[in-house]
């Protein structure tokens, strides 16, 4: 038996091969989402480290009706952004040339096997670097990972009414930028 | 339903957070409203252009080598803390008393006891009825014992989690995490049309027909003979996950010629459609449907000869 459930139980009773199951399951989930919180690959995968060292850390205190993955991801949120904070000052944001996005969208019709370049996978990253701290969480958390909204106001704490306006405003952005590169994406909502 | 009210609940919508009634409110808006349909269609666009971002990430064998030596050394420094906390408490078992400090301490705590008491019984004496103030079966230690008893030591032991945590969800068969990046792996550069690619692709898509597998397995097994609600939290986000990269892994074979997994692609989509719209708390005889669709059609069989 090797459900989530199980998996904690045994790991909490020291079994590291349970916890390593738990790792390999989780670990991309997790290292994505810091990703897109922190845009750095490296600071991303020390992070998602540190992460699981905190729930190994932590999980005797995980009620066993907890959803591991919503517990996870509360606690990948609170690493990042403690890291965000720390170097809020060096942090130098990069922001999205939209002058670049309409040159490149210029250069003709989209099909959907451009949409698999490099190049729209950074405009995407630029993207979300763009939005503010608040909208990119829920945005992640909404469409690349597929949380509910109950879930997500457990992650981050913010209200439903909070983060529904936050993920309808960073959708907008969000089509903003990539809008060019769907083609005949409209540029309102 | 007005264009307005639906523009304004498709995002809700597509999100799969609407209430049902209403949800088939806005399917049926969808499907005679043209305008409203076109927005729906851009909503999907994007969601599609989304679940192929790639974000080359690996995870490097060296990341679980460092937790596991983390993970460790802290069991050691717990295990070596509670073991001479214990030898500490042995020794001290077999130790000669000594009247030093501990002698003149237990003094200044006595005093201290002594001299609190005749202030309680002082302040106490004089607040008291006269009715009271005549008995003396009152210890005047008696406060202090009390207060200690009211403590409860649950509330000192029952620590509030790290983080909130869910309420608690009935039943969760399966329990795979969000995958990522469903059809871009690791291709070190190399585009949609190569020949790496191609492979990739396949083991994408076998991957994928494995956990759907998982999931109908896990619908299958659901316990539906009474008219009670289902939790099916867990098989109804996994659903919607396997459903994106299953559009994206259908189109793809649709486009590269692979006829035999587009079929069982498009076979398969249906059921992750149903289960999807499930709400949270589904109806017995809903799940009881697509159980017997599962069963009836046999797809499970149909993914597991793939």
């Amino acid at each position: 038996m090797n459900s989530s459930a199980d998996l904690v139980a045994r790991a909490c009773q020291g079994d590291q091969e349970a916890f390593r199951l738990i790792f390999e399951r989780y670990s991309r989930p997790i290292i994505s989402f810091v990703y897109d919180l922190v845009g750095d690959r490296e600071l991303a995968e020390d992070l998602t480290q540190e992460t699981f060292v905190r729930a190994h850390r932590g999980l005797k205190a995980l009620r066993e009706e907890a959803k591991l993955s919503t517990w996870l991801f509360g606690i990948a949120k609170n690493v990042a952004r403690e890291s965000l904070r720390s170097r809020a000052r060096r942090q130098q944001r990069v922001e999205l040339d939209d002058e670049a996005v309409l040159d490149l969208s210029d250069r003709g019709p989209e099909p959907v096997d451009q949409l698999l370049d490099r190049e729209l996978n950074g405009v995407i990253r630029r993207s979300l670097a763009a939005l503010d701290d608040d909208k990119r969480l829920v945005f992640t958390l909404k469409i690349f990972h597929q949380h509910s909204y109950e879930e997500i106001a457990e992650i981050t704490g913010f209200s439903i009414p909070k983060l529904k306006t936050d993920l309808h405003r960073a959708r907008i952005e969000m089509r903003r930028r990539i809008g060019p590169y769907v083609g005949g994406l409209s540029n309102e909502v | 339903m007005k264009c307005n009210e639906c523009l304004n609940l498709i995002e809700q919508y597509l999100d799969g957070e609407m209430p049902e009634r209403e949800a088939e409110q806005v399917s049926a808006h969808l499907i005679a409203c043209a305008n409203c349909a076109r927005e729906f269609e851009v909503f999907t666009a994007e969601q599609e252009i989304y679940a192929r971002y790639d974000r080359e990430l690996e995870i490097p064998p060296s990341m679980w080598t460092a937790i596991a030596a983390r993970t460790a050394a802290d069991e050691n420094a717990i295990e070596t803390r509670s073991r001479s906390g214990l030898r500490q408490w042995f020794a001290g078992l077999f130790t000669l008393p000594r009247f030093g400090f501990a002698f003149s301490s237990a003094m200044a705590v006595l005093i201290i006891a002594v001299a609190v008491g005749v202030i309680y019984l002082r302040n106490h004496q004089e607040q008291k009825p006269p009715l009271i103030a005549g008995t003396n079966n009152v210890s005047p230690l008696s406060p202090l014992i009390k207060t200690t008893e009211v403590t409860n030591p649950e509330a000192i032991a029952n620590g509030k989690p790290l983080i909130p945590t869910r309420a608690p969800a009935k039943s969760s068969k399966v329990n795979q995490p969000a995958r990522m990046n469903p059809v871009v792996g690791d291709q070190g550069g190399l585009l949609f049309t190569d020949a790496a690619y191609t492979d990739s692709e396949d083991r994408d898509t076998a991957s994928h027909l494995e956990q759907a597998q998982n999931l109908l397995l896990s619908i299958r097994n659901i316990k539906s003979d009474d008219d009670e609600e289902i939790d099916v939290t867990y098989e109804k986000s996994e659903s919607r996950r396997l459903l994106n990269e299953n559009i994206v892994l259908r189109r793809d074979a649709e486009m590269g010629g692979k006829f035999p997994a587009k079929s069982v692609l498009g076979s398969l989509e249906p059921f992750l459609i149903d289960i999807a719209n499930l709400p949270d708390k589904a109806p017995a005889p809903d799940v009881r449907q697509i159980k017997e669709r599962v069963q009836k059609t046999e797809i499970v069989a149909e993914l597991r000869s793939y």
